[in-house]
């Protein structure tokens, strides 16, 4: 099979897998996970542009798309005025003091040689900065979460559309990358790997557990939508006319109230599916403009001199690439994905909740995407996030069905049966590392190898 | 793009058309797995019990059936749930949803999914004082009382008992951190101290450092908002490994034989709320269960009757299975005026409003809704005597 | 002098105490995380769940033991079980060794494809013990679960705090120490010890001397299978056994080995320890502590605690963190390629 077609039947397999989904359980559900599959892919994108252009080992996915959720709620949450006038003052004294202390310990590292006498002015500073810190800090905390914690109880965000904060989201991402990349980039692949993984360990805690931030565990829910709410179009005359007009046919079996009772059914239910597809059309706009990007980028030549780096990193070194900073530079890059995908995520989801996000479903899931799909090609990463998401959400149904159908000669009551029935959904996580697996050992390119074939070792 | 559109708009419509049948499907959806996963499937089968008993009596809408789907919730994933809750409205074409269970994912569906397709949701157990808030076009009704309730209960309770002193830990997550702020307003207002107040996070093996330092903190009696099978025992035998407290004090997460089973006298005097009334349709409730062999007294089973017969209650009173019928009816058949109806009498209830009749559904719970859906909501206070668990009064 | 001595019981009660027996526990996994990291030179991903693997055969043989009547008196059931959990756990490392990990060796791979097969393996462990015990607190600790209790010390010694000490606590710092000893005993007395130290020394000097790799690599899997069962049993007897609690502990076993210097065994120690400790000592609030040394104008008011207890784990990572920033090599020098 030519190299060229690959993909498009690759696509095609995938664009039937959804037909049979929305024929077999309904539109609405076909639509919901291809949501979710175009979320996933500009994730797998963005890990595949640190790990597929540049060998970067980054297993922190789950804090950078946690760092964009929370920008989708700074930005488009309406500010909370009580909150502010009760601990905003506090709350600037705070980041006073933590400014001051950080350049007075940075300017004494600078100004002072290394010794006794370096440690001895170094530690007061520290010790008073943090103690005065913590002071205005956590009378800030304490009364702006005293403000009516039912509700809202922490500062909100600044009122503005939350398209918006798909950008933002993506900067929150790259900021947090420049910062994790200065500390740990110099240092060797598995360094990195268990660096970022506590690192987004540490960026969940924080989010859980500042509740003046966005309400912590309380969560945030009824984030503003950037598409119209299925109760606004029920209820629009352009709305109602248009189903009206498209199910002409249908409506003309029935008349007087009849035709009425059903044009409303037929109203509520295509509102929900065109709600699910102008966030598809959002989504895939995004998708789009993300992967054009990625493709440019990877056939530039800063993308050979990517992938001169990635495959040897001491030959490009020699050449006089800065290798620690193109590191840095593409490891905010591809966090930066990440986080726009994790913003669209809570936007789609309509609220934050920071105890929803767990490493095996936004780290590990992501990788087996990265690698299944074919890591190096962007195509590829698209097509390893529609398939393994899809294969994330139906394992569990397709599961039950297996062993009901496996046990049919079992009594209902058999023990054995029933305990399989219970742990079908454990099935999940045994299928992806089995997948992942195969893949890595019988085709370790992925599914849509990287164009130009290397030897990887 | 636009094509696309309109053909996706109309494929959709039309496999999405539910056939009039004689059975009528009802969402149950709770989190059989996760968090609260042991709780779920005694409530799932209270709620298909009053299906049952409803579909038995052959009163219903002449003579059709309900029958329960279950959905998995996850009680954490909002993601998950949604898209179950997706499946169960649109491709199972289910009148009504009991449900969910946490108040996360109750809020993600009904904003979500619910109210975008007009489908009623009557959750047992979601208890978190945000919902009241939710923009839900009256479609969200819950049978379990908010928490903020529970909070000033539990303030009360300590208050009658002269507890002037108390440390507090959370389950870090919505019900615990909102459970854990009503209290401790509730309880600095009427004068008491907290002297510490830690959140535990749940599936974590070693709690030696959370009981540590609230034992530090001086007080007597924790108080511990949070799950039986998860943290908030940990939290307790920790604090009985070191000694660090003896005594505390339990909110309807933590109430259950899970935790007398296995430290029985070390809990003496140890005092616990739970959702519930020492009712007759209470104790009706609780021998039907028992017959149907459920766990009696487990939390938010009552609700979880009360949340599916309400729904059939409603259906009938609307004299149609339709989504926006059965929501046009919730309130006029759970509040007065009308005739009292007890649990294992939804037949007598159906026979009243098929004759045109009115019905106040009283349950198992003593459902009484107020103006946005919600219930007041009963409590128990139970102590600790003996190893076992005694009622000392309902407020 | 009895409040020095009460300070000093509430100090080795919440602090001291646990922080010994969590300590050997995270000591007994680092040191087969660098174990596995010197010899295959990889960070092995799946040991926190090879971890929970050994523990899910111990739990299930214990309750068989327990069905047939058999017990062990005052010590947990669980110890006659561990055996036969230890050769299951060898059994199944040995499997994903030849069926997965081999390949990449003789294709000489880089770490990253190591570890990311092991994540695949990580998800594959994941799965089989959820799926055989399910994804529940199992708890398989019988017999005397007290030495001393708190309330009888205090009624004993008449002091205000009380001292408890469980025997799952000083079953676990007695075998860790145990265990540790016959490790090094292994490593620097016997043929093979040395041939495992030159081989991670110098892999190439090491074949040229005519050890042979594939035993290497086997005794090392063994080692750590039984290392991990042992820690994961004896954590789930001083604890309770809960498949994604194990998989969290992999964090700190990472942070263990690094702090203390990855490849070096007595590194993997001290680095459990330092852990330990930390988490423990800087999220206590000494309050109570202060209230029994100070006179009584001088009592503290507030808790005096330096880091919330919701910042507990995150405390091995801010050290961790702090040392590859400040010596990357860890404390007591590993190997840093």
């Amino acid at each position: 099979m030519t190299n060229s077609l690959r993909p498009v039947l690759a696509f095609s397999i995938m664009a039937i897998l959804f037909l049979l989904v929305g024929f077999m359980q309904s539109w609405s559900v076909a639509l919901a996970i291809f949501n979710l599959c175009l979320i996933s892919s500009i994730m797998t994108l963005g890990v595949n542009i640190q790990w597929g252009y540049a060998g970067l080992f980054n297993v922190g996915t789950m804090g950078f798309a946690a760092l964009g959720g929370l920008a989708a709620v700074l930005v488009s949450k309406d500010p909370v005025p009580e909150a502010w006038s009760a601990g905003g003052l506090n709350l600037l004294f705070a980041v006073l003091v933590a400014i001051a202390a950080v350049s007075a310990i940075v300017l004494i590292f600078r100004r002072m040689s290394k010794g006794p006498g370096r440690a001895l002015v170094l530690s007061p500073v520290i010790i008073i900065g943090y103690f005065l810190f913590r002071y205005f800090f956590d009378m800030a905390t304490q009364d702006i979460e005293a403000v009516n914690p039912a509700v809202t109880g922490y500062l909100g965000g600044l009122g503005l559309p939350i398209i918006l904060s798909w950008v933002v989201g993506g900067a929150f991402a790259a900021g947090a990358a420049w910062l994790i990349g200065k500390v740990v980039l110099g240092l060797r692949s598995d360094y990195l790997a268990i660096a970022t993984l506590g690192i987004a360990e540490i960026t969940i805690a924080i989010m859980k557990n500042e509740d003046w931030l966005a309400r912590g565990v309380k969560n945030v829910a009824g984030l503003p939508r950037p598409v119209p709410y299925e109760v606004d179009l029920q209820e629009a005359d352009w709305f109602i006319s248009l189903i009206e007009t498209l199910h002409s046919g249908t409506l003309s079996a029935f008349t007087g109230d009849d035709r009425v009772a059903q044009l409303a059914t037929l109203v509520m239910q295509s509102s929900s599916i065109f709600v699910k597809l102008c966030y598809s059309g959002l989504f895939l706009a995004v998708l789009l403009i993300i992967l054009t990007m990625s493709i440019k980028a990877l056939n530039s030549p800063w993308g050979r001199m990517m992938r001169a780096i990635r495959d040897n990193e001491t030959a490009a070194s020699a050449m006089g690439k800065n290798v620690t900073k193109r590191h840095l530079q593409v490891f905010i890059i591809g966090s930066a994905v990440v986080g726009i995908a994790g913003t669209m995520l809570t936007t789609l989801d309509g609220q934050l909740t920071p105890g929803s996000y767990n490493p095996l479903r936004f780290t590990f899931l992501i990788w087996v995407m990265v690698i299944v799909g074919g890591s190096g090609n962007n195509l590829g990463s698209v097509l390893g996030g529609f398939l393994i998401w899809f294969v994330w959400i139906e394992a569990e149904p397709v599961g039950v069905w297996l062993i009901e159908v496996s046990t049919t000669w079992m009594v209902e009551s058999n023990p054995v049966r029933l305990h399989l029935m219970e742990s079908a959904q454990h099935m999940r996580l045994f299928t992806m590392g089995l997948v992942l697996l195969l893949v890595m050992r019988f085709n370790p390119g992925g599914i849509l190898p990287e164009g130009i074939q290397k030897e990887r070792r | 793009m636009r094509k696309i559109l309109l053909a996706a708009t109309i494929l959709a419509t039309m496999t999405g058309q539910a056939l009039a049948a004689e059975t009528i499907k009802i969402g149950v959806i709770l989190g059989f797995t996760g968090p609260i996963e042991s709780l779920t499937p005694d409530m799932a089968s209270s709620a298909e019990l009053a299906m049952k008993e409803v579909s038995d009596s052959g009163a219903l809408l002449g003579g059709k059936k309900l029958e329960s789907i279950r959905a998995d919730s996850t009680c954490v994933d909002s993601a998950a749930a949604t898209a179950a809750a997706e499946r169960l409205i649109t491709a199972d074409g289910v009148a009504a949803i009991m449900g969910a269970d946490c108040s996360g994912v109750t809020g993600a569906i009904a904003s979500n999914v619910a109210v975008g397709n007009g489908v009623v949701m009557v959750s047992p157990s979601a208890t978190s004082p945000g919902l009241s808030q939710l923009k839900d076009k009256d479609l969200f009704f819950r049978t379990a009382p908010s928490d903020a309730r529970q909070g000033q209960v539990i303030a009360a309770i300590l208050k009658s008992r002269g507890v002037s002193e108390i440390a507090v830990t959370y389950t870090n997550n919505d019900y615990g951190k909102g459970l854990s702020d009503s209290f401790q307003s509730a309880f600095t207002a009427q004068g008491g101290k907290i002297s510490m107040v830690a959140a535990h996070e749940d599936g974590k093996a070693d709690y030696s450092a959370e009981v540590g330092a609230l034992a530090a903190s001086g007080a007597k009696i924790l108080a511990v908002f949070g799950y039986i099978d998860q943290g908030g025992k940990g939290m307790i035998q920790a604090s009985l490994d070191s000694g660090a407290f003896d005594k505390f004090v339990l909110a309807d997460g933590m109430f259950g034989d899970a935790l007398t089973d296995a430290f029985g006298n070390d809990l003496n005097g140890t005092i616990a709320t739970v959702p519930g009334a020492e009712s007759q349709g209470a104790k009706t409730f609780s021998d039907m269960a028992e017959k149907a062999g459920i766990t009696v007294g487990g939390p938010f089973t009552g609700e979880s009757y009360d949340a599916a017969a309400l729904i059939a209650l409603a259906m009938q009173a609307a004299g149609s299975s339709d989504r926006a019928a059965i929501q046009s009816k919730m309130m006029a058949v759970a509040n007065a005026p009308g005739e009292k109806i007890n649990p294992g009498e939804l037949a007598k209830g159906l026979k009243i409003l098929s004759s045109g009749g009115e019905i106040d559904y009283v349950g198992a719970t003593n459902v009484e809704f107020n103006k946005i859906g919600e219930v007041f909501g009963s409590y128990k206070e139970m102590e600790i005597k003996n190893g076992k668990y005694e009622l000392i009064s309902v407020r | 002098m009895t409040d020095i001595l009460n300070a000093l019981v509430l100090f080795s009660n919440f602090v001291l105490i646990p922080s010994l027996a969590y300590g050997s526990q995270l000591a007994l996994g680092a040191l087969g995380v660098t174990l596995i990291y010197s010899i295959l030179r990889f960070a092995n991903f799946a040991h926190a769940d090879m971890m929970a693997f050994g523990t899910m055969v111990t739990v299930l043989g214990t309750w068989w033991l327990q069905s047939l009547g058999i017990s062990l008196g005052p010590l947990p059931t669980a110890l006659l079980a561990l055996p036969f959990a230890i050769l299951a756990a060898i059994g199944m490392s040995l499997l994903i060794d030849r069926s997965v990990y081999r390949f990449y060796r003789t294709k000489r791979s880089s770490p990253a494809i190591f570890v990311i097969a092991s994540t695949g393996v990580m998800f594959l462990l994941n799965g089989i013990v959820r799926f055989i015990i399910g994804p529940n607190d199992q708890r398989f600790a019988d017999g005397e679960r007290f030495i001393i209790r708190a309330r009888e010390f205090k009624t004993l010694t008449g002091l205000d705090e009380g001292l408890a000490i469980k025997v799952s606590q000083v079953l676990t710092v007695g075998i860790a120490v145990m265990l540790v000893i016959a490790l090094f005993m292994f490593l620097q007395k016997t043929r093979m010890g040395k041939a495992m130290r030159a081989y991670s020394d110098n892999e190439d000097l090491a074949l040229l001397s005519g050890i042979n790799p594939e035993r290497v690599v086997m005794i090392t899997w063994i080692i750590t299978a039984i290392l991990a069962t042992i820690a994961g049993t004896l954590y789930g007897l001083d604890k309770s056994f809960k498949p994604f609690t194990y998989f969290q502990l992999l964090l700190p076993f990472f942070a263990a080995a690094i702090v203390g210097g990855i490849g070096n065994p007595v590194g993997a120690i001290v680095g459990g320890f330092v852990i330990a400790f930390s988490e423990v000592m800087i999220t206590y609030a000494y309050k109570k502590f202060f209230m029994y040394l100070l006179p009584q104008s001088m009592a503290p008011e507030g808790m005096m605690q330096l880091l919330s207890t919701d910042y507990k784990f995150a405390v091995s990572f801010i050290i961790l963190v702090i040392v590859l920033l400040v010596k990357p090599t860890g404390l007591m020098k590993g190997k840093v390629v």
